[in-house]
Parts: structure tokens; C-alpha cells; sequence
């Protein structure tokens, strides 16, 4: 059957392309759009999933939408009643919103892919992030654990699936929680106080958090409470859901925790208001990770599986992540490369295929690289234009040169094969670097990545080695692959590799199996025979506020408009020689 | 046109507050027009136009670096305030490519609507100059970066020259018409949206009462913690809601 899976309309859109029963193509419709968390119908997403397939749209059996729009709708609508008459200001922008577009999926979809309207079937949001994770991981059976900010009514469901090899497969959701208590919201809400973008700030409260002391435990436990049935609940004074995102905590919350940290201004550690703010992430990060550990306790009380799969938002927290793998009693956790909405697209086109129209289960490849290859030519053509200097050598000389350069302090754009779905760079579309020079690491942060100094960069090391330098526990390979954990560094090593090491001594660690980025292992031994380490720093190939680079043109400007001293796609490699940036008047020559 | 908004310019300018969050606001616009212009670089075939999308594009980054930088000093201490006002769009900053899609434009109609709103920005910029007399350093700023604009005006408009030969005039008075009709579509969807503003809010203190009641009812019977959900859950697959 051939499945088309989209997401759209709430925070990074994507589409979805399953044939018999696995991925043939899936991406973000930023990567296209250039347009970082696209939301917007993801017309060319779709577009190329289609290409990559030869497939015309009416070739489709099914379009699958990943949540309900008229249940959203619904949850929109009651919770504007309920908290009448103080969303008056907020009812006529969500109905605009709603009624705009949002509301006829269906229609948009079979008007702009031509396809009819019965063809179009709908997914729950949390059954999208279940399925998603579930039925992309490695294993038969497992207890399953979504939460993220909202889906439809959902904010966290627990449930478990079996794939079927002699039976259907089935994913039964068990239970849920629904909005306004949600664990995301919770989290957000102080990512909004600590002066960060909502829906993407979430990750620098984490790493935020490593500087403080988790000393407001208690005021953050004013805000959220446990429920006597081990579910969660916010206290509705402490949050005004009804504003702008910006300000989902109330002035409750601000008599409780002081006032907001002011988005323009740098956190200084060592003034008292700097403390305060490290102290809070701290202590909201310790709460989300403590409840998260004992739904999952009790989560594998009564499944008593082995593996336990995480979905949604809530599971790009690594730190968590690492926490339940450790305590909640499952011996392996697995998140997929992709666990936020936009990896909603291929969980609603696995949901339908395995569980709407039954299909037989199939293992899906253990990868993330569902998107677009390169043109390696491109950067041949770019580079003899503009008079850069650019070499084509055989693969074993490209790749000695590259650990030379990296041994000697260069940072590397690297592009090679199809682009990941997902918001990590796994090793397709990376920026590396050497790990051992926290002056390298100030250098990213100021001439390429323009951010701040509290964000760690996360280095990759192969299967082989990754034990000597991090203190895995078992299971952390599962999660070390698509890069979704964070461990701590061996003590001896944390000198040795600054540049990657947080300032509590850890690291969110990709721990790379050769066979998935075989280039990028190959590199790997080749800088560890220089260097005696073989672990590099490895983000995203991209600068500050745009998506991750899709094509070698897009790799190519961000190459010559930062610090980036040699970019590599596929066998072609150009360097920065001394030239400096051209002015607009010698650029017309 | 311009001399009747000059005491309007110079209230907007008169307060620091004011003048800080409109040069943060500028910066932010700055840095959109800077991304537009990468991916015009991205996309074209013609290297020459590549090296000067890339350049101007730095330039913009960089002025998008020294607004904000402005905007900080001037703005220190003071928490800032969300939301648009009116002056908003009563003093218009640089406007970028004007939400054009660029992969979808010609290399020659790109180039008149570069020409085009950078014109528009150099003579902004030298009215906000003239207003703030009291203020030499953001003074300096505008001085500073409205000549960079007029660059960006004589490129875009010797490279239009340069690609569509005989047609840049027609392009030009295109592009023009099409400004007008971007900002007429601007006007008309705001109003649009504050008549269906006043309608929806109408609706909302006259047919909501009943139904709020009840919801909150409702609310009140609900139970805190999970809910559990039926067995036969996944088979309800597919539908709409
Ligand atoms: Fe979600
Ligand atoms: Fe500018
Ligand atoms: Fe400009």
C-alpha cells in the first residue's frame, strides 16, 4: 500500500511516504521552505515525497493526517468557555485560526493534492507520537509513553504495543491525561519565564539547568502537583494558557518565583538575579524528570516489558531520557530520531498501514536519513565560479586530509547521503570539529552558531569506543543513537574533551553503529589515529535561527558566510584559503 | 507626504523606550531581509548575481547586528513590552523582499523589487535621520546604514540594467504596482481582521453565556488525574474526530 503521512499547521510540518509497509521518504518542510519550525502546509515536503517515489498523488491508497482538527477544535472551543469570561481576547484569534484552515483538512488535502475526499484518514495526535516511536523501534513488544504540550485533548498518554508476526499488530493506548494538565505546558511555561522561545527554547532550559542547584523544588511543586491516581496536575492560577505564549505563567507565578528573566539580556552567572534564574531551571528540570521517572515505574509495574518507547516533545529532553533509562526499570528506551510533531507524519502513515488497514509488520531500517541526497557536483561548479579552491581526490586521501584538518583545528561542514528527519544532525548534514579545545567550542558559538555559551555541543563516537570515553549504562547505546540521551563523561576524559563536555560534567553523546554513517565511522578511527580520540564534536550544519542545510547550494552559502574553514559533500572538499568576505563592490567583478 | 509625517516621526523617535524597541524591531527585520537575499544567492544560476545577493546579504546581517546592538544600549534596564502598536506601520523599516517568494520570481523582477524597497529603507532611514537631532548616535546609525541601503539601490539597479537590457522600466513600474497592490492587500486584511475581531467578540459576550455555563458545569464534575481509555480504542482509527 503506499501512504502519505502529513503533519502541519501547529510547529514544523512534514510529510511522510510509506510503501508496503516502510519509509521510502520523509523531511521537514522547513528544509525546503528555508523557514526554521514551518508550520505551514507542507506542499513541497509533500511534493517530494511523491517525486522520490515516482508516485502521482492518485496513486495513493491513503492520506494519513496525523491529529483529529475537529477535536482540537472542540478542546479549543471548551476551554474558551470554561475560562469565560477571561479568553475573550484570546476566543476571536483561536476561532480565526481555527476556521481559517485548520478545521477542513480534508478538504485542503484532497483540493491540493487532488485526491478524494474518502481517501483521507486521520490519526490522534498521541497515537501519531506512539506510533512513530513504537513501530520504528527494534523490539516486539514494548510499554509506550507519549507527552508533549497538546495534541488534541491528550497531553500524555501511557499505553503498550505489540507488532505482529503471526497476529495484528496493535498499539493500545491505556490511558491519558488531558489539557490544560500537561507536562509540556508545564515545562514551557518556564522556558517562557527564563526569557526563551517557546516550543524551542525547552532544550536551553535543560541545559541551563546544569548550573543551578534544584533548591526550588517546593515552589515548583506549588505549580504542578501529583494526582493520588500517579497522574499530574497544574494549579490553573499559576498559568494563564488564554495569552500569548509568551506570558503562560501568570502574576501568581511571578509572586511565587520573582519576575521573568528579560529576553534581551545575558544570564550573568554571578549576579544574584543569574543564580536565581539557574536555580529555577534547575529545580523545573528535576520536576519534570521526577514525575516522568515514576509514571514510567509504574508504567513498567504493569506492563512488565522489557523496552519502553517515548514520543512526543517531552522526549527531546535528554536528560530525562537518560533518567529513565536509569530508574524506572526498563532495560531499554528507545526515541525515535524524530519524536516531536513533525515525526507525526511518518507515525500516522505506520499507524494506518500496520493498524487501520492491517498490513503485516515489517522491521523499519534503524535510520534517520529518510530525506533528499546531494549533488556533490554543485559544489564543484560553486567553488570553480567563485575561485575557491576545491579538490576532488579518491575517498581514502579526502578522508586523511579532512582528520588532518580537524586535528588541526578546523571546524568541517560535512554533508554526505540523504538528510535526517528529525531536528538532529546524526552525521549527514554536521558541522565537526575537534572536541578537545573548548576555544574551538567559544569559536562555534561565536562566529558560526551565534549563541550562548550555557548550550553544550554533543560529540559523536563510534559503537566501539564509546565506552572508554562515557560512562554508558546498559541500554544507553539505544538512546546514544539517534543522540537522545545525555551521560556523563568519564572523568579522566572530560579535560581531554572540553569542548563537548557540559559543565556538570556530561555530554549528549551520539553513539554512532558504523553501518549507519559509514563515512562518518571511517572519519572517526582517522581522527582517533591522530588524535588518540577518536570522538568529534558534531551540530547541526546550520547558523543561528535556520533549518538544518538540505542542499549542497545552501551548505555552500553557509560555508561562506561564517567561520566554516572546509566543507566536504560527498568526494568534493573546499577550503577557505585567506580570502576574506567580499564587499558589494567587488563582488560585481 | 514625507514632510507632513516628519511630527509624527519625531514623536514616534522622542522616547527612548520607544526608540529602543523599534531598533530591536528593525534588527529583526534587517536579519529577514539578510535571509531572503541567502536564499536568492541559493538559488541563482548567475555567479555574478550570487557574489552580490551574498554580500548584500552580509550587509544586512550586519546591520541587523548594529540595530540591535543599539536597541540594547538604549533599552538597558527597561523590560521589554510585547505586542505591535500603530506606529508599527506608520514607520516601516527596511522591508526585506516584501514575503516574495523567491524561488518563484524572476532574476528581473527580484532585482526591481530589491531596487525598489532599498530605495524605499535609504529614504526612511534619512527621515528618521533628520528627527533625531537629540539622539547622535542612533543619528549615525541611520546615517550610516542608509548609505549602505543606496549601494543596495545603484547594484540592484545597474545588475536589473544588466539582465533585462531594454525591459528594466517595465519591470520597475511592475514592481511598483505590485508594492502598491501588496500594501493595498496589507490595509485590506487588517481591516478584514479587525471587523471579524468585533463580530467574533460580539458573538462571544452574546451567544457564549449559556454555553460557558454549562461548560463549566461540566468542568467542575471532571476528575483530576488520567482517564482511562476504552479497549477498543485503535479501531476508531481514521476519523476525522
Ligand atoms: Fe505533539
Ligand atoms: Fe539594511
Ligand atoms: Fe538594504
Amino acid at each position: 500500500m503506499k501512504i502519505l503521512g502529513i503533519s502541519a499547521h501547529y510547529h514544523d510540518a512534514a510529510a511522510a511516504l510509506v510503501i508496503d509497509g516502510l519509509p521510502v521518504a520523509a523531511v521537514q518542510e522547513e528544509r525546503f521552505s528555508r523557514a526554521k519550525n514551518d508550520a505551514a502546509f507542507p506542499m513541497a515536503a509533500i511534493e517530494w515525497c511523491l517525486d522520490q517515489a515516482g508516485l502521482e498523488p492518485e496513486q495513493l491508497d491513503a492520506v494519513v493526517f496525523y491529529e483529529q482538527p475537529a477535536l482540537k477544535f472542540d478542546r479549543i472551543l471548551t476551554s474558551s468557555l470554561r475560562s469565560f469570561p477571561h479568553s475573550w481576547r484570546s476566543f476571536p484569534k483561536a476561532m480565526k485560526n481555527m476556521l481559517g484552515e485548520k478545521l477542513w483538512i480534508r478538504g485542503i488535502i484532497a483540493s491540493q493534492l487532488g485526491v478524494p475526499g474518502r481517501k483521507v484518514l486521520f490519526s490522534g495526535h498521541h497515537m501519531s507520537h506512539a506510533a512513530a516511536s513504537f513501530l520504528t523501534a527494534p523490539c516486539g513488544e514494548a510499554a509506550i509513553l507519549t507527552a508533549d504540550g497538546v495534541g488534541e485533548w491528550a497531553t500524555m498518554t501511557i499505553g503498550a504495543g505489540q507488532k505482529g508476526k503471526d497476529h495484528a499488530t496493535s498499539i493500545k493506548l491505556i490511558r491519558e491525561l488531558r489539557f490544560p494538565h500537561s507536562l509540556g505546558l508545564f515545562y514551557s511555561a518556564f522556558t517562557a519565564f527564563l526569557g526563551f522561545a517557546v516550543n524551542e527554547g525547552e532544550y536551553k532550559v535543560m541545559g541551563l539547568a546544569a548550573y543551578g542547584v534544584p533548591n526550588r523544588v517546593d515552589d515548583v511543586y506549588q505549580v504542578i502537583q501529583r494526582t493520588a491516581d500517579g497522574a499530574l496536575e497544574l494549579d490553573l492560577r499559576y498559568f494563564d494558557f488564554h495569552s500569548r505564549a509568551e506570558t503562560s505563567f501568570s502574576k501568581r507565578f511571578t509572586d511565587l518565583f520573582g519576575p521573568p528573566r528579560n529576553p534581551n539580556e545575558p544570564i550573568d552567572l554571578a549576579s544574584q538575579d543569574g543564580r536565581r534564574f539557574v536555580d529555577i531551571a534547575a529545580s523545573a528540570q528535576r520536576v519534570l524528570e521526577d514525575i516522568l521517572v515514576d509514571i514510567a515505574q509504574a508504567l513498567h509495574r504493569e506492563t512488565g516489558f522489557p523496552d519502553l518507547c517515548l514520543g512526543g516533545g517531552v522526549a527531546l529532553n535528554g536528560v530525562a531520557n537518560a533518567r529513565l533509562l536509569a530508574e524506572s526499570g526498563f532495560e531499554r528506551v528507545s526515541v525515535p530520531p524524530a519524536p516531536g510533531d513533525a515525526g507525526c507524519a511518518l507515525g500516522a502513515a505506520l499507524f494506518a498501514d500496520r493498524i487501520h488497514f492491517g498490513q503485516p509488520h515489517r522491521d523499519v531500517p534503524d535510520h534517520p536519513f529518510w530525506g533528499p541526497g546531494i549533488e556533490p557536483a554543485d559544489l564543484l561548479r560553486l567553488a570553480r565560479e567563485d575561485d575557491i579552491p576545491v579538490e576532488e581526490v579518491d575517498e581514502d586521501a579526502l578522508l586523511s586530509d579532512i582528520a588532518d584538518a580537524l586535528w588541526q583545528g578546523a571546524i568541517v561542514g560535512w554533508m554526505d547521503g540523504a538528510l535526517e528527519f528529525g531536528p538532529r544532525a546524526l552525521g549527514h548534514r554536521s558541522l565537526l570539529a575537534a572536541p578537545h579545545d573548548a576555544a574551538l567550542r567559544d569559536r562555534l558559538n561565536r562566529d558560526i552558531k551565534y549563541r550562548e555559551e550555557f548550550r553544550p555541543f554533543a560529540p559523536v563516537v563510534t559503537l566501539e569506543h564509546a565506552h572508554r570515553f562515557f560512562e554508558l549504562a546498559p541500554g544507553a547505546e539505544r538512546l546514544g543513537r539517534f543522540m537522545s540521551g545525555v551521560f556523563p563523561v568519564r572523568r579522566e576524559w572530560r579535560e581531554r574533551l572540553a569542548a563537548v563536555t557540559h559543565v556538570d560534567g556530561t555530554a549528549r553523546v551520539q553513539v554512532l553503529d558504523p553501518p549507519m554513517a559509514p563515512r562518518l565511522a571511517r572519519l572517526l578511527d582517522l581522527y582517533g589515529q591522530r588524535s588518540g580520540i577518536p570522538v568529534l564534536l558534531n551540530t547541526s550544519f546550520n547558523l543561528a535561527g535556520e533549518p538544518i542545510v538540505n542542499t549542497v547550494a545552501e551548505g555552500y552559502s553557509t560555508f561562506r558566510r561564517s567561520g566554516i574553514d572546509l566543507m566536504v559533500a560527498g568526494s568534493i572538499c573546499v577550503r577557505k584559503g585567506g580570502q576574506r568576505h567580499e564587499a558589494l563592490s567587488e563582488a560585481a567583478e | 507626504m514625507a514632510s507632513l509625517l516628519r511630527p509624527l516621526y519625531w514623536t514616534i523617535w522622542a522616547s527612548p523606550r520607544r526608540r529602543a524597541q523599534k531598533l530591536l524591531q528593525f534588527a529583526e527585520v534587517e536579519a529577514e531581509g539578510g535571509r531572503d537575499l541567502v536564499r536568492a544567492s541559493e538559488l541563482t544560476v548567475d555567479p555574478v548575481l550570487r557574489r552580490l545577493f551574498l554580500a548584500h546579504a552580509r550587509d544586512e546581517e550586519r546591520h541587523a547586528r548594529m540595530f540591535r546592538s543599539r536597541g540594547l544600549a538604549l533599552g538597558v534596564g527597561m523590560p521589554p513590552r510585547a505586542g505591535n502598536t500603530m506606529f508599527d506601520w506608520i514607520s516601516p523599516g527596511e522591508r526585506g523582499l516584501d514575503d516574495l517568494r523567491i524561488k518563484d520570481e524572476h532574476l528581473g523582477s527580484l532585482l526591481a523589487f530589491i531596487h525598489l524597497s532599498e530605495s524605499a529603507a535609504a529614504r526612511d532611514f534619512a527621515e528618521y535621520s533628520s528627527v533625531l537631532g537629540h539622539d547622535p548616535l542612533t543619528r549615525s546609525l541611520f546615517d550610516h546604514i542608509g548609505r549602505d541601503e543606496e549601494h543596495h539601490m545603484r547594484y540592484s539597479l545597474a545588475q536589473l540594467r544588466r539582465v533585462a537590457s531594454g525591459g528594466s522600466r517595465a519591470l520597475l513600474w511592475k514592481a511598483r504596482l505590485r508594492r502598491l497592490w501588496k500594501a493595498y492587500l496589507r490595509l485590506a486584511s487588517a481591516i478584514a481582521g479587525i471587523m471579524s475581531t468585533v463580530l467574533l467578540t460580539i458573538q462571544y459576550f452574546v451567544l457564549l453565556p449559556p454555553f460557558a455555563l454549562l461548560a463549566k458545569f461540566a468542568m467542575r464534575r471532571e476528575q483530576p488525574g488520567w482517564t482511562v481509555l476504552p479497549p477498543a480504542l485503535d479501531s476508531k482509527s481514521g476519523r476525522e474526530f
